[in-house]
């Protein structure tokens, strides 16, 4: 490791303050990030983490502070500024090109030119030498949307290296990424640094933060709590700082009396994408359902609610066999699916938190004509209060809301459904600690009321804390059944690794 | 599990500058358009001519109540409508003398709202682009109806019901009563039903809202429907009230209906919108279109300055919604 604190620094932000109406974003934060640094940056979702990059990134302007870029202030700081002094962005969301090939992407925005055409020998040789640097085992020729997020991702940074930045921020950049690709990132990210690069790094991931970062920087409702050496902190001092108070446990286990057996699932297929699965979920149990990225966990819940048809076997719910084709199905019969992808299949952004929570059950709250509005207006407001949604304001735009907020709306409007099996995809993604901890007792207060459930999460301490029972899937097979006390990091990490054959 | 900072729950709505410029604009700009027409013109502010001006949009203000269903599902617009319009017109009177004025004009409305239907299955069914299928099928029907009567002219029997459809009643309009009256049932459908969550939910994250159980391919293939059945009676009203139809009787009426829903503050992009803010925003058109004429400019100035409000109203929407998506 290098020794950062020997090194110059790279940029430096005193006394940022941003406000918006009716919400203090950032009060008097500071930031200062050393060349050949990873500073990471965690916080509860709402803390203003994303508002101070946006200030870096020049997309908001601070009301007060001041930006200086090695060593020299810049008085007005815009996004071209931003890029200019060599700050490179990587988000959560990829933004790719995916019918471009990975070099067009890799030059996008500054595309080599020879008089008015685009010099695309150029724009190879570019991408070919960025990859390399990389380590990444990427044809510059391929389609973008023919590889696989993880490589898609690297196809993202190697983008922002090509323009030979001096400060990269990675915001949440391994929410979407398994075990394995994370290690390739993480790669990446060590050899960045190597170079003298100023890395940003935000996660809610404290592992993550533990084993990257150099130092970190604590944000707590817009304000700077404090900066640390990674190395004299614990995860658990982390969280206190980010929260302000004591999370007596981060993940609490009910232990129930396990009721009759709500779903069955026997030698389930899909072509191509799992086989033979044979699964159940008892009432009052929370069933886990591991595997690596691409194992098809996703597909599975997905044929359960519905969403895609089954090629062969057969699904069974309280003992009676049902055939689901579509969601509408899958809601009339009792199931709910919280989707891993909030944005583009959970939420609807522009209706409010209310209209979100009821838009499953609208149907149940009206006459034979008109919605019982103020019904519909207690409903929401007793379940907002509930699963303390906030700011609890539920005639607000959902997109409004922060992410742990959405999810929650998200689990609300399942949870009004009364369904006897709720199926939950990476449903603490991208969430803060206090909100995941929210989220989690949520779920466990359905299944003590007699739900069952079945959860999927790439983040096996999760898993492990809230399942009784961890199904693993290895490229869409079924290759192990851990009961609770056999469970661990290891045990269900060999089994999606494909080094256990049978369960 | 306790969080120190939840208040109670409230329901104040946040007060953005969108939201405080679409409750307040339409109503201003109703007032600065009756402001600047009584001083252009001494015969702006008279009851006949206002009369006038509604009674002669509130045809082409159905078709816009119709398409605000459809711009609100996400379906973007319906350029069907002069097809469906003529079909609906065509049918009414071409029907007469052997079905008699009665099972004419409903004849005409139910070929007009088949159209849509056919919209609706090519759009939410299908999945088609709903530009390209709806062009297509105007094509088509527009084409089918100028085979059947040759390029000419259509007229009407004397009768009761065309009688009826140009009275008064209570100093007010037939045209302009159906149109209330049609208003009135539709606001309630969009912003108090099932049905009408199901349009602003399939408009705001089709996904999510398939996801979520909503039957999404009828919600959006109803929405065409809708239209196509407005467009029928549209056609009908405009047949006997004119006592003649032609297959370009509805020319244009996609545009000014797109026109009115667009000033009513209704997103192209769909999940928002209200029947309320597009009967303002027929309202609009109506005023400007007759301040152009009393004014003295050429009557093609219309398209003009309705085409530049239209423009200017997408911007605004599609500025304000950048904005909300980038915080």
């Amino acid at each position: 490791m290098t020794k950062p604190e020997q090194s110059a620094l790279a940029l430096r932000m005193t006394g940022i303050s941003k406000s918006f109406p009716g919400v203090k974003a950032l009060q008097n934060v500071n930031l200062e990030v050393r060349e050949g640094e990873v500073h990471a940056i965690v916080g509860e979702n709402g803390a203003g983490k994303s508002t101070l990059m946006k200030i870096l990134a020049g997309f908001y302007q601070p009301d007060e502070g001041e930006i200086q870029a090695a060593g020299e202030t810049v008085s007005h700081w815009t996004p071209r500024e931003a890029r200019d002094r060599g700050i490179g962005m990587i988000y959560q969301e990829l933004n790719l090109v995916p019918d471009l090939s990975v070099a067009e992407n890799i030059s996008l925005g500054a595309m080599p030119r020879r008089g008015p055409f685009v010099d695309y020998r150029t724009v190879t040789v570019l991408a070919k030498s960025v990859l390399t640097e990389l380590d990444a085992d990427i044809d510059p020729g391929t389609r973008l949307g023919d590889l696989s997020i993880s490589q898609q991702q690297l196809v993202e940074i190697a983008k922002v290296v090509a323009r030979k930045p001096r400060i990269v921020v990675f915001d949440e950049p391994t929410s979407s990424l398994g075990d394995k690709e994370t290690r390739v990132l993480f790669d990446v990210i060590e050899k960045m640094r190597s170079r003298g690069i100023a890395i940003i790094y935000i996660s809610h991931r404290l592992q993550e933060v533990m084993e990257i970062g150099d130092r970190v920087t604590v944000l707590r409702d817009g304000r700077h709590i404090e900066t640390r050496d990674v190395a004299g902190v614990t995860p658990d001092q982390m969280v206190r700082l980010m929260v302000g108070r004591d999370l007596s446990e981060m993940f609490p286990k009910l232990d129930l009396e396990l009721g009759e057996t709500v779903l069955s699932v026997t030698n389930i297929s899909r072509v191509g994408q799992f086989e033979d699965v044979t699964l159940d979920v008892r009432a009052n149990e929370i069933v886990g359902l591991a595997g690596l990225v691409g194992s098809g966990r996703t597909e599975v819940a997905r044929a359960i609610f519905g969403l895609d048809p089954i090629d062969s076997g057969e699904i069974s719910l309280r003992g009676k066999v049902v055939r689901i084709t579509n969601p509408r199905k899958g809601v009339a019969a009792g199931i709910a699916l919280v989707p891993e992808d909030r944005k583009g299949q959970g939420i609807i952004p522009a209706l409010s938190v209310r209209e979100n929570f009821t838009l499953a059950v609208i149907t149940r709250i009206t006459n034979a004509l008109l919605i019982f509005a103020r019904r519909e207006k207690a409903i929401v407001t007793d379940l907002a209060d509930r699963l303390k949604v906030n700011p609890p304001q539920i005639e607000r735009p959902l997109n409004a809301f922060s992410g742990g907020n959405q999810q929650k709306v998200v689990l609300g409007k399942w949870l009004l459904s009364e369904p006897s099996l709720l199926i939950l995809d990476e449903p603490t993604r991208g969430v803060d600690v206090g909100a995941k901890a929210d989220i989690h007792e949520i779920i466990g207060e359905f299944a003590q009321s007699g739900g069952a459930v079945l959860m999927i999460s790439s983040e096996l301490p999760e898993l492990l804390a809230v399942c009784d029972r961890i199904f693993v899937l290895h490229e869409g097979n079924l290759v192990a059944e851990i009961p609770r006390a056999a469970a661990s990091e290891e045990s269900v990490m060999r089994a999606a690794t494909g080094q256990v054959s049978a369960a | 599990m306790t969080d120190l900072k939840t208040p109670a729950v409230t329901f104040d709505k946040t007060r953005t500058p969108g939201t405080l410029f679409s409750t307040l604009s339409i109503p201003v700009a109703i007032v600065v358009l009756v402001v600047i027409g009584a001083i252009v013109s001494p015969s702006f502010l008279t009851v006949s001519n206002l009369t006038n001006v509604i009674n002669a949009n509130s045809t082409v203000g159905l078709i816009a109540l119709g398409m605000t269903f459809v711009m609100v599902c996400g379906g973007l617009a319906d350029l069907s409508v002069p097809a469906n319009v003529a079909m609906g017109a065509l049918v009414t009177l071409g029907a007469q003398p052997v079905v008699g004025p009665g099972a004419a004009a409903l004849l005409g409305i139910l070929v007009a709202t088949a159209g849509g239907v056919i919209n609706g299955l090519l759009v939410g069914y299908l999945r088609i682009n709903p530009i390209i299928a709806t062009l297509g099928t105007g094509s088509v029907l527009l084409g089918l109806s100028q085979l059947l009567i040759g390029g000419g002219i259509v007229y009407a029997q004397p009768s009761d019901l065309a009688n009826f459809v140009k009275s008064s009643i209570l100093g007010v309009p037939v045209l302009i009563w159906i149109f209330v009256i049609v208003a009135l049932i539709l606001q309630p459908l969009l912003s108090r039903t099932a049905y009408g969550r199901w349009n602003l939910a399939v408009g705001g994250n089709y996904q999510a809202a398939a996801a979520s159980g909503v039957p999404v391919r009828f919600t959006k293939a109803s929405a065409f429907a809708l239209t196509g059945l407005l467009s029928g009676i549209c056609g009908t009203l405009l047949a006997l009230s004119n006592g003649q139809a032609r297959p370009i009787i509805g020319t244009g009426y996609e545009f000014v209906a797109i026109t009115a829903v667009v000033i009513g503050g209704t997103s192209v992009f769909g999940g928002n919108g209200s029947i309320f803010r597009t009967v303002g925003g027929v309202i609009i058109t109506a005023l400007i279109g007759n301040l152009i004429i009393l004014s003295g400019l050429p009557t093609q100035a219309t398209g003009l300055i309705t085409g530049a409000i239209v423009v200017g109203a997408v911007g605004i929407d599609a500025y304000f919604r950048r904005k909300a998506g980038r915080e």
